[in-house]
């Protein structure tokens, strides 16, 4: 099948991951453009059957709220993969560990530090007591190492020269890598011939790392085996097959808030055996009801008494209580200060340029230029509330107007970043889509780094909008490995 | 003057309730007007307690009950120093508060919340009142806490807890914590940072009645601070319209009432509480007799039924 990589007359605004700008593959997409190339139309419709009903067999389902049509959905994985090569890697690798880490320091700062970076006016104060992400609770709630955002999930995107962009950060509750697993674990059966000649880098040993980061932030009381438990909100939770899938791969309980019980300060779970106690709690529970005590009253969800244990430091928490003042988007703008205040670095990944709608004169201009950019809630994420100047209505741009005169600090504006391209199949052929990267970032006692991460796709054309919930689908990711590290391959 | 204090609230369920688990806010602060000289916390069925400082600066103590229990009583006791806050003659323009460093420090401090939601009405006349005194920022003050004294008649249980400040303004009656959330409202329309007291008075009056030998019998009670510039925050007690003094021991400050409840928490089980809190203030030096004020009623939190919300979490 032609891979559809659009050269047409139209200007290459849009960079392309797989050919280069006079329409030559580019080498890394070589042997897996020119698998695809030989496939039948028949082949790939076979390839695609065989993919959905091993999807639907395992359960592998997202669910999208608010929807009109049944909100349960398979998962829309593309069989053509994002492959990114060894050396642009390294630099991905370093610029998100150089992120988290500032993040973390940033995080630190803010909740059990001096909060220098206020005292020394790089982030202005208000700035973080108008944060609906900044959790007066948890104030001087330490957390051991100072991993307060153990996991990272940080949204990259390719600019028209292909320069790699973070549009934002996802510091408190990450969703995707569940499905990162899944999109490898069938790539493999679907096209294992596709992977041959390439050495990719294994996302398979996620549930290994992701519970060495959370042991080592175990209490330091509690000995050499400390006891992990990842806390769901339960069956209902759009992303509880990810919180079953990483308590299984990690071979710890899978709870609910019930199943919880503080006593003294000490947390504890109801098990057939009786009450066990509990050191590390990977919880997927959003802030506001993780602990009715301090929180929501009336949310069941939680587990009373959790922060105060907590802070009396005999359960550690992951990710922290109010890690949304870290990824508030208008916070977010100032990541760049953030990695030259505490680790006196140039940024390696540039932000987005991003408009502060709170200041006068940058409101003054986003208002002038609306139709040209993209304006986002701040505190929002899943891809609620977007408006994409260029495709909104003249009553969208009214209506983002006045809800942006009616409280500025709770939006930011960006330039429109078009988003890199990659065939993806569109019912008969491969076409271009626009794609995106989530990354996934571990923080215990190293920086960790799970090679490539989600690339989600906008399967409508022209479509910028990636998320699962607004119709987005995702593409298995491969690094490729230089010849001392191992690949996937490998370990089969 | 010094105050010996003992704060007292008993929670008596009807059906036997656990894994009760609470926040006490009843420690008086140490600050420039006030120092506390001892205090101590028990709570029976007997329970560890966690005390820390939160955000706010107040002591916090925190403790759970987990085994069946019926009846839950919590008595705090301290012993403070008070004085009057120092003489002051500033006068700053209203104009100061458009100071980017005062509006950058105090911005959490200028938002509506939950209790203290104004509307465009009140926004009004709170420019109006504040005019009337030559436009500084503490005649501005002045006069809002007089006008939130005369606005409200005080009337134990005209108000809940959570009632919105319009409302309040409707009934046109309340309790403390009332007057001190329109105090605070009031400011706010006007761009002057407020913030909710929570504390205890010294004071005997009609309905609260002296027990004599310089004893009390109160409640908790709740006044406001304003920020003003040059000056630092400035106390005052809407509910009986006077600046606040050495008969006013401060717990704590917050946004709203909700940032310093007294006694906050949850338990698991049917059973309903009945609640019976009191204050009992003792003055150590008995020259001077309790002076005669207002005192409102105090509502601890307790838990409403609970509700399923998992398709609420947000997904990053």
């Amino acid at each position: 099948m032609n891979a559809g990589n659009s050269i047409g007359p139209d200007p290459p605004s849009f960079f392309d991951e797989a050919v280069d700008e006079r329409g030559r593959t580019r080498d890394h997409y070589r042997p897996v453009q020119e698998w695809f190339d030989r496939l039948s139309l028949d082949q790939v419709k076979a390839l695609e059957e065989q993919r959905n009903e091993s999807f639907r067999r395992q359960g592998i389902t997202f669910t999208v709220y608010g929807g009109d049509e049944g909100t349960e959905r398979t998962w829309p994985m593309d069989l053509f993969p994002r492959i990114i090569d060894a050396e642009e890697w390294a630099m991905l690798e370093r610029g998100l560990i150089q992120r988290v880490t500032a993040l973390n320091r940033f995080l630190d700062d803010i909740y059990t530090g001096e909060q220098a970076i206020l005292r020394d006016g790089i982030v202005p104060r208000r700035l973080i007591t108008s944060c609906t992400g900044f959790e007066r609770e948890a104030m001087n709630v330490a957390v051991p190492l100072g991993a307060r955002c153990l996991v990272a999930g940080i949204d990259l995107v390719r600019d028209a020269d292909g320069g790699y962009r973070v549009l934002e950060d996802n510091l408190r509750n990450p969703s995707g890598i569940s499905y990162v697993i899944e999109n490898r674990a069938a790539m493999t059966k679907l096209l294992p011939a596709a992977f041959s000649d390439l050495a990719v880098r294994s996302v398979d040993h996620y549930g290994r790392s992701l519970l060495r980061a959370l042991r080592s932030i175990a209490p330091p009381a509690c000995g050499d085996d400390p006891t992990v438990a990842v806390l769901t909100p339960g069956i209902f939770n759009s992303a509880y097959f990810e919180h079953a899938f990483l308590a299984r791969s990690m071979g710890v309980e899978l709870v609910e808030g019930r199943d919880l019980v503080v006593d003294d300060h000490v947390v504890a779970m109801r098990t057939t055996r009786g009450l066990e106690r509990v050191d590390v709690i990977y919880r997927r529970i959003d802030d506001h009801f993780l602990d009715p005590v301090v929180f929501n009253a009336q949310s069941t969800l939680g587990v009373p008494g959790l922060l105060a244990a907590a802070r009396a430091g005999t359960v550690s928490v992951a990710n922290s209580v109010g890690n949304g003042v870290g990824d508030d988007k208008a916070v977010y703008a100032y990541v760049p200060e953030m990695i030259r205040y505490y680790l006196d670095e140039e940024p390696v990944i540039p932000n987005a340029d991003t408009y502060l709608l709170w200041e006068e004169d940058q409101r003054a201009e986003v208002l002038e230029r609306l139709d040209q950019l993209v304006v986002k809630p701040v505190a929002e994420s899943g891809g609620y509330g977007i408006v994409i100047g260029p495709k909104a209505t003249d009553a969208e741009l009214a209506e983002a107007r006045s809800k942006i005169l009616d409280d500025p600090r709770n939006w930011i504006a960006q330039e429109v970043v078009n988003l890199s391209r990659l065939p993806a199949w569109a019912g008969d052929q491969f076409a271009p889509r626009h794609i995106d990267l989530r990354p996934f970032v571990l923080c215990g006692e190293q920086v960790e780094v799970i090679p490539g991460g989600l690339t989600r796709v906008a399967l409508r054309e022209g479509s910028l909008i990636v998320n699962s919930s607004q119709g987005g689908g995702s593409k298995d990711t491969w690094v490729l490995g230089n010849s001392e590290q191992p690949a996937s391959g490998e370990q089969r | 003057m010094r105050l010996d204090i003992c704060y007292r609230t008993k929670l008596a369920f009807d059906a036997p309730v656990r894994e009760s688990q609470n926040e006490l806010r009843a420690c008086p602060v140490t600050d420039e007007r006030q120092q506390l000289l001892s205090y101590r916390v028990t709570v029976e069925p007997s329970a560890r307690l966690l005390s820390f400082t939160d955000y706010w600066g107040t002591r916090v103590d925190h403790f759970g009950v987990t085994e069946s229990h019926a009846d839950l009583e919590v008595v705090a006791e301290a012993s403070v120093e008070t004085q009057d806050p120092p003489a002051h003659s500033a006068a700053p323009a209203m104009e100061s508060l458009g100071d980017p460093d005062f509006l950058n420090d105090h911005d959490e401090f200028l938002k509506p919340t939950r209790h203290t939601d104004w509307d465009e009405a009140m926004a009004r006349q709170a420019r109006e009142l504040a005019a009337a005194d030559g436009s500084n920022v503490v005649g501005a003050v002045t006069e809002l806490n007089e006008f939130v004294g005369g606005r409200l008649a005080y009337e134990p249980g005209a108000t809940e807890i959570g009632e919105p400040i319009t409302e309040v303004l409707a009934k046109g009656a309340g309790v403390c914590q009332d007057y001190a959330h329109l105090g605070v409202a009031l400011c706010r329309s006007i761009g002057i940072p407020a913030r909710y007291v929570s504390g205890y008075l010294f004071s005997s009056n009609e309905r609260t009645g002296s027990i004599g030998g310089g004893l009390v019998r109160v409640q908790t009670h709740a006044w406001f601070e304003a920020a003003v510039p040059e000056l630092g925050w400035l106390a005052l007690d809407p509910t009986n319209r006077l600046a606040v003094g050495h008969q006013h021991v401060k717990i704590g400050h917050g946004r709203d009432y909700d940032d310093v409840p007294p006694l906050r928490g949850v338990y698991s089980g049917p059973g309903a509480p009945e609640l019976d809190a009191s204050v009992e203030i003792r003055r150590m030096d008995p020259s001077r007799q309790p002076t005669s004020l207002m005192q409102p009623s105090l509502l601890a939190s307790v838990k409403a039924p609970r509700t399923r919300e998992q398709q609420q979490q947000q997904q990053q």
